[in-house]
């Protein structure tokens, strides 16, 4: 009988609890290390695409989640300073984005998605306070070390420890993180405080020069909208250790100082600090000896299709679908077909969400007019990302056999 | 790796991801015009990466005109 593997997952936010309750499903037990002491998910909000709901749902999650989520009902660009409805295409109205993704599209607080999920879990496994400082290739094993003075050892390490990742840098030795010269400001509002906000219920692209807004509606009743306001500054970010920096009152609204009054109620909320927008370069390899990385330590990207959150998830029910079966020996085969799964469709995305920044961002102008239809075309272009099948996708690639290494040159 | 190596082992990829099989491989063959536009490249760079073993990062994939750069590029990064 084969060795039962010891998985070690690094970091409890959502993939790394995704990961432990996908392998659970299939009767495989994990230990989750998170750093903080207890799971408060940090960023406010999240928008859960088809491609993660579809996932959730296999995991018996869709009516936890369904009673916690507002489905949009549309998603409406609109123009930053008149509001004027530039593309709208339907989500809920008449079930229209479940008809072509086949799962649903919501918007959830983060802490209830945590929930949820660390609730399937029943706490088994999880280890609170385990900050990791130090990772060693045992030669075989690998020996995971925490700021609490435990150290323990794993056949199969998941670095499932965000943009920062200290596993990443110890499969790449260097920070491969990206400043994107651009930031934002985020908050939840009560709708009660937005009167002159259209479409409340709406995911909505607020369009203007050198800044968009992009809200939703969260919880049960979309009784809250989450909001997410991005600028181009600062060029350069000043701080080397953290992504939050404090910011004076006042400050968000004069960065959208004429834009619509909409817009406008939001930012002038209660927004202490600014949130500098990171990416990783893609990388070459995920893996190093027994260790390897998902979401965003493996392909941070761009908020722009809000595609963070749901590509983590399909890290890790890929991850989990190819896993069963895998002997200490047979990692380095599973880590190439996990990768060989994942790494375009995440490249293409990461890049994709890049250059939204600038669709999003142009000035006004003759450009307009070729941004408004691409805009118009967003569901017909993006469709590949939301009707993404991860299962079955791992499914049918385990019934095809890797192919042959080719022969060294 | 010898360049008609690499032009036979990139004829397989180019095939696989465009159903396309140009024999033979035209240097001067626009990328765009076997259908890849800039996502499409990437599925072809990362196939190339994973085939020859080498990066291609997103900045020089984005100056590949032609065929004959990427081919260029794929035969000095194996060099």
């Amino acid at each position: 009988m084969s060795k039962v593997l010891r998985i070690a997952i690094v970091g409890g936010g959502i993939g790394g609890l995704t990961l432990a309750v996908a392998l659970r499903q299939r009767g495989i037990e994990a230990d989750v290390y998170e750093q903080a002491p207890e799971l408060a998910e940090i960023g406010a909000a999240v928008a859960l695409s088809a491609n993660s709901t579809r996932e959730l749902r296999r995991l018996g999650m869709l009516d936890a989640l369904t009673a916690v989520s507002t489905e949009p009902s549309e998603l409406i660009y609109r123009n930053w300073q008149d509001g004027g409805r530039i593309a709208a295409h339907p989500i809920h109205e008449n079930m229209s984005y479940q008809g072509i993704c086949g799962a649903p599209y919501y918007g959830i607080h983060r802490a209830d998605l945590q929930r949820i999920l660390s609730g399937a879990l029943g706490g088994a496994g999880l280890h609170l306070d385990h900050r990791l400082t130090e990772i060693r290739d045992l030669g075989g094993a690998t020996s995971l070390s925490f700021a609490n003075g435990r150290s323990v050892e794993a056949d199969l390490v998941v670095g499932a420890d965000g943009v920062r990742s200290l596993v990443r840098r110890f499969i790449t030795g260097r920070d491969d993180t990206v400043y994107s010269g651009t930031s934002a400001f985020r908050g939840i509002v009560p709708v009660s405080k937005l009167p002159t906000l259209p479409d409340p219920k709406a995911i909505q692209f607020w369009m203007g020069p050198d800044a968009h807004l992009l809200h939703y509606a969260i919880g049960d009743d979309a009784e809250y909208v989450n909001f997410f306001a991005v600028v181009e500054y600062p060029k350069v970010w000043p701080h080397a250790d953290k992504w939050l920096e404090s910011i004076e009152p006042g400050e968000a609204v004069a960065a959208f100082e004429g834009w619509h009054p909409a817009v406008i109620e939001m930012v002038a909320q209660h927004l202490p600090v600014r949130w500098a927008l990171f990416g990783t370069r893609p990388l070459l390899h995920w893996n190093r000896g027994g260790v390897v990385i998902l979401g965003d330590a493996a392909h941070a990207m761009l908020p722009h299709h809000g595609q963070g959150a749901n590509t983590t998830i399909e890290d890790a029910i890929t991850l989990a679908e190819l896993l069963p079966g895998t002997a200490p020996s047979g990692l380095a085969r599973l880590f190439a077909k996990y990768q060989s799964l994942r790494r375009a469709r995440t490249r293409k995305i990461q890049r994709s969400s890049w250059i939204t920044n600038a669709l999003l961002h142009l000035p006004d102008g003759p450009q307009l007019a070729e941004r408004d239809r691409q805009v118009v075309r967003f569901p017909k272009n993006f469709g590949w990302i939301h009707q993404f099948d991860a299962l079955q996708t791992a499914r049918d690639a385990m019934q095809t056999q890797l192919q042959p290494a080719p022969p060294h040159a | 790796m010898q360049q008609t190596e690499i032009e036979t082992a990139f004829a397989e990829l180019l095939e696989r991801i465009t159903g396309f099989h140009p024999a033979p491989i035209g240097r001067d063959l626009h990328l765009e015009k076997l259908g890849l536009d800039s996502l499409a490249k990437i599925d072809l760079a990362v196939a190339a990466e994973d085939r020859f073993g080498i990066a291609i990062p997103d900045e020089e994939l984005e100056r590949f005109v032609t065929v004959g750069d990427l081919l260029d590029y794929v035969h000095r990064a194996t060099a």
